[in-house]
């Protein structure tokens, strides 16, 4: 089994641990249906983020349409908050609101950014490299400060919900890290990186 | 950008830089609680709970001269709140909700309505509420289930609300969920 087949497996295993733990926990017992929802696409979201620097190398296209459900899985886990409980959820948003509540604000402005330079790609004429350090930084900031957010939430994830938060959080971080090293460290004169005009596979299997 | 570059170009790399520190400076200024908002919970007697006391302990005579500063509406005060509480309404067991009223001048202020409301188990901040007046020490008490954690921390709103002689004002404060008492004092200042 290839590594990223490896971190795919405990990417699934972690949703499956943490949706299954939020679920039968005593916080979710009788909460509404939104709050349910919110939960649930929230562990989703952070098991979907482990994975996706992991994807970047040989599955473009893969780490494409992921990032695609993470944005709608972290807009549907703030919509639901906003629809159910607008008052908390708009002061949690405000400059008063927890350190934790700000750790999301941030991490869903930056998913916003990365998902917006993904898509951007071949306007922004900028090379690869560069891409690649901006996107790829950005989302490791996605990374740490959505798991932080989650770590610092009281409720559905406590007790065994943490180790697992953490170990899907360090999943994606390192992920992250190893990407970000490989673009830091240039090629050897004569081997650069020729511009691709950010191009994207359509086949979904290339050298990221 | 030239798109050549083998290495990021140094202005995004400075952005970026830039960037992380300006989220660190963010996040290590904020209040973990929220702005304004402290810990009030204990699972002991009112006479050891936490929380500055604005002023001399409940039934004993304010000092000459003696001032309370005023309690400030804070950030999140309001959420959820409804006007006309049920009167007198037990919220549930475990939990004593628990404070003392005072003027500026530190004296008790007796027959002041407090509205209390929170998440438990049982109802969400939305209908868990109820409104008590204070007694002749201008001591509040709401009996409440244990508090569940509410957009990530269990919290209870104190507030002062009823059109009167006295401002209005909202508090919103955090405890922890095994906490068995809740003491947030107000100091209140005339409508005119």
């Amino acid at each position: 089994m290839t590594p990223v087949r490896v971190v795919g497996v405990v990417a699934v295993l972690g949703a499956a641990v943490l949706v299954g733990l939020a679920l039968a926990g005593r916080h979710l017992a009788g909460a509404p249906t939104l709050v349910v929802v919110s939960t649930v696409a929230a562990c989703l979201a952070v098991a979907a983020l482990a994975v996706q620097p992991w994807l970047t190398r040989r599955r473009v296209g893969v780490h494409v349409r992921v990032g695609g459900i993470v944005a709608v899985l972290v807009a549907l886990h703030v919509v639901a908050l906003l629809v159910e409980d607008p008052d908390d959820a708009l002061y949690s948003m405000s400059p008063d609101g927890p350190t934790r509540a700000r750790m999301a604000l941030i991490a869903t402005l930056l998913l916003a950014v990365v998902t917006a330079l993904g898509l951007l790609r071949r306007r922004l004429r900028w090379s690869p490299a560069t891409w690649r350090f901006v996107h790829g930084s950005l989302a490791a900031l996605v990374v740490v400060l959505g798991v932080g957010h989650a770590l610092l939430i009281q409720g559905a994830l406590d007790g065994w919900g943490t180790p697992v938060l953490v170990a899907l959080g360090g999943l994606g971080a390192v992920g992250a890290v190893v990407r970000l090293v490989r673009v830091l460290r240039a090629p050897p004169p004569g081997d650069a990186t020729p511009p691709d005009g950010g191009r994207v596979p359509s086949g979904g299997r290339t050298r990221g | 950008m030239p798109a050549t570059r083998t290495r990021p170009h140094p202005v995004a790399v400075g952005a970026v830089l830039l960037l992380v520190a300006m989220i660190a400076a963010a996040l290590w200024n904020s209040d973990e609680s929220g702005t304004g908002a402290r810990n009030v919970g204990a699972t002991a007697s009112p006479a050891t709970a936490p929380g500055p006391a604005p002023g001399p302990a409940p039934g004993a005579a304010p000092a000459p001269g003696a001032t309370c500063a005023p309690t400030v509406t804070n950030p999140g005060g309001r959420n959820n709140y409804r006007p006309r509480a049920p009167l007198d309404v037990p919220l549930g067991r475990g939990l004593v909700i628990t404070g003392v009223v005072r003027d500026t001048l530190c004296r008790p202020l007796p027959g002041v309505p407090v509205q209390v409301w929170l998440q438990t188990a049982l109802g969400s901040e939305r209908e868990n509420r109820t409104t008590v007046f204070t007694g002749p020490d201008g001591r509040y008490r709401v009996h409440s289930d244990p508090a569940v954690a509410q957009f990530g921390e269990p919290n209870v709103h104190v507030a002062h609300d009823a059109e009167g002689p006295w401002r209005a004002v909202f508090q919103r404060h955090v405890l922890d969920a095994e906490d068995t008492l809740a003491v947030v004092d107000l100091v209140l200042v005339p409508t005119s």
